[in-house]
């Protein structure tokens, strides 16, 4: 929607004012809590801004064979297209604030009421920069970081020696076949396994795994971090689901910090059970 | 009528759809495949073992806290893994519930086994697609490995987040797997009279009934010990749906429909075994529920909301 050119004036002038440096007036803003302000800063960062992306998307209609298990190619994209330019926004907003990069990042999707194709996503976190200057905690590409991380967790992951790099996601939407009437009946009264329903599931999660395991290695990242693997069907034809599965890329942080120097987590019981 | 004629631009993208087409119905028949013969297609196997040489980066379910857990004992995290299993109640609903968590539990297995894994922590029951006689049973876990231990060929299946599962480790005791114990039993013999054609009948214990329900129960979780007793000395957190239904027949007395299912995690200890961690006081500064006092297990069970009638 806007390049870093097209935002207005008035808004670069506000973007300016949130770094501290050269700004003894300015103010930051962040939907942190207490503690994840807290947590934030202990790790040695400072909050800039709340950064926002988002993204008006109309999908493309695109019908499921009735009996026939398959990817609904227009939607995965449409999901997938739609969700990177929340997130690309959102990352220029960041980068325009000279943030190192977004904590606490949530990626929603919601369906406006005047028109069922046209879905709305919003990608909404706070920009940090590190206090003492530190250039080497930026994203892949010199870009800001994104993380879906809270602050707390921001916090210990420092702790255990890895970085955030970028949020990865993979999606895949697919049509789950109906049942033939012929074998529906023949099935009829029996325990079985209805192994297409099964395949269909394994298809389309394996899917959403791989496209998010490529956005893994393009980002160079070890591994990824609080992969939450959602279902969801954005009332679209019945027998068609989501799978997105969306989590951190993580590398650990060799230069900064020998492993050595990470304390042992102190495991504790809780008595207030 | 040059729009008409395709040109060699369309011809290269009509390609293209049929490749992706035949690429896409060979994935299927290769799911077909692996799923009959209980084993995992040649594309997953490959993301799997990548993930086991450490050639792929990780995908796991754990939280930040959790990868300290790299560091200080060893547990690496080696890929997400799944086991499904859509299966159709149509002849028993209990029977079909218990068969259901069970395959997919076998599928998750052989999942974690394909990643040289010596353990799946974090497991979730899952199920989203519930239709009238047929649901989906999906379990979600990450596999780890530790750095210490040779790839399991029986991996251990717990329920238990990483951290609770170190914990665990740390005090002797062994989550191994889960357990799942179901029975259903009809009521129909005339014996429970109890109110009939006595509606000012006062307080009284409806005996007949009562027993009826609790040895529904009692075989349940005779099954569950039984399950468990395979895999470990004990169950812990188990999450559990029961329902008694009334049918009425004509001329008939009311018949009565009683189901029960349990799913719990099973663990290896020992009875007198110390803990070894002391107790300290901690300010916690989660903002959510805090994990401290979080008491309920294996979430992400939709038996609350199962009100359907009809099949056993």
């Amino acid at each position: 929607m806007s390049g870093p050119n097209d935002i207005p004036a008035h808004a670069l002038e506000r973007l300016k004012g949130l770094r501290r440096e050269g700004h003894p007036g300015g103010i930051f803003t962040s939907d942190f809590s207490v503690n994840e302000f807290l947590l934030v800063r202990k790790a040695g960062f400072e909050p800039v801004g709340l950064c926002v992306g988002s993204c008006i998307y109309h999908v493309g209609i695109q019908y499921g064979n009735w009996s026939k298990n398959e990817e609904m190619t227009v939607l995965s994209q449409a999901m997938y297209h739609a969700r990177e330019l929340a997130m690309a926004r959102m990352r220029e907003e960041a980068q325009d604030m000279g943030a190192d990069g977004v904590v606490g990042v949530r990626l929603t999707v919601k369906r406006l009421e005047w028109d069922s194709n046209v879905l709305e996503f919003v990608a909404i976190g706070t920009g940090v920069v590190h206090a003492a200057g530190h250039a080497a905690f930026k994203g892949p590409k010199g870009a800001p970081f994104t993380s879906d991380l809270s602050g707390q967790d921001f916090w210990v992951l420092l702790q255990a020696g890895y970085r955030p790099l970028e949020m990865v996601m993979g999606s895949c939407v697919y049509h789950v076949a109906h049942r033939g009437f012929l074998k529906t009946l023949g099935q009829v009264g029996q325990n079985v396994e209805l192994t297409n329903f099964s395949q269909a599931l394994y298809d389309a999660r394996e899917i959403a795994m791989e496209r998010m395991q490529h956005e893994a290695i393009a980002a160079e990242a070890e591994g990824v971090v609080g992969v939450i693997l959602h279902e969801g069907s954005h009332n679209w034809q019945p027998h068609i689901i989501e799978f997105f599965a969306v989590g951190t890329a993580v590398i650990p942080i060799a230069a900064e910090l020998a492993p050595s120097v990470i304390p042992d987590p102190q495991l504790v019981l809780s008595v207030n059970g | 009528m040059a729009w008409f004629s395709k040109g060699p631009k369309d011809r290269e993208a009509a390609e293209r759809q049929r490749a992706a087409a035949t690429a896409a119905r060979e994935r299927l028949d290769k799911w077909e495949a692996a799923l009959a013969r209980g084993g995992l297609p040649d594309f997953v196997q490959a993301r799997l073992s990548e993930a086991a040489e450490r050639r792929a980066p990780w995908l796991s379910t754990m939280t930040a806290a959790e990868l300290l857990l790299v560091r200080s004992h060893g547990a690496r995290p080696l890929a997400t893994v799944f086991g499904t299993c859509w299966f159709q109640f149509g002849a028993s609903w209990t029977r079909g519930h218990a068969a259901g968590w069970r395959t997919a539990l076998e599928r998750l297995v052989e999942e974690a086994r394909a990643c040289g894994a010596n353990a799946v922590v974090d497991v979730k029951l899952r199920t989203s697609a519930a239709e009238a006689d047929s649901m989906d049973y999906s379990l979600v876990g990450t596999a780890i490995r530790f750095d210490k231990l040779p790839p399991s060929p029986d991996p251990v299946v717990a329920t238990t987040p990483a951290l609770e599962f170190v914990r665990l480790l740390e005090a002797g005791v062994v989550p191994t797997g889960i357990a799942v114990g179901a029975h259903y039993e009809w009521l129909t013999d005339n014996s429970y009279s109890g109110l009939a054609g006595n509606v000012f009948t006062g307080n009284q214990p409806l005996n007949t009934l009562g027993q009826f329900w609790e040895g529904v129960r009692r075989r349940a979780h005779a099954e569950l010990r039984l399950d468990a007793a395979r895999q470990g000395t004990g169950v812990l957190a188990h999450t559990h749906f029961g329902q008694i239904l009334k049918r009425e027949v004509e001329k008939q007395p009311d018949q009565y429909l009683g189901r029960h299912i349990v799913v719990g995690t099973v663990v290896h200890t020992r009875a007198g075994d110390r803990v070894p961690h002391g107790i300290e006081p901690v300010v916690d500064m989660v903002d959510e529920a805090s994990p401290l006092i979080r008491t309920k297990a294996g979430g992400g069970m939709n038996y609350m909301n199962d009100e359907e009638e009809g099949a056993i």
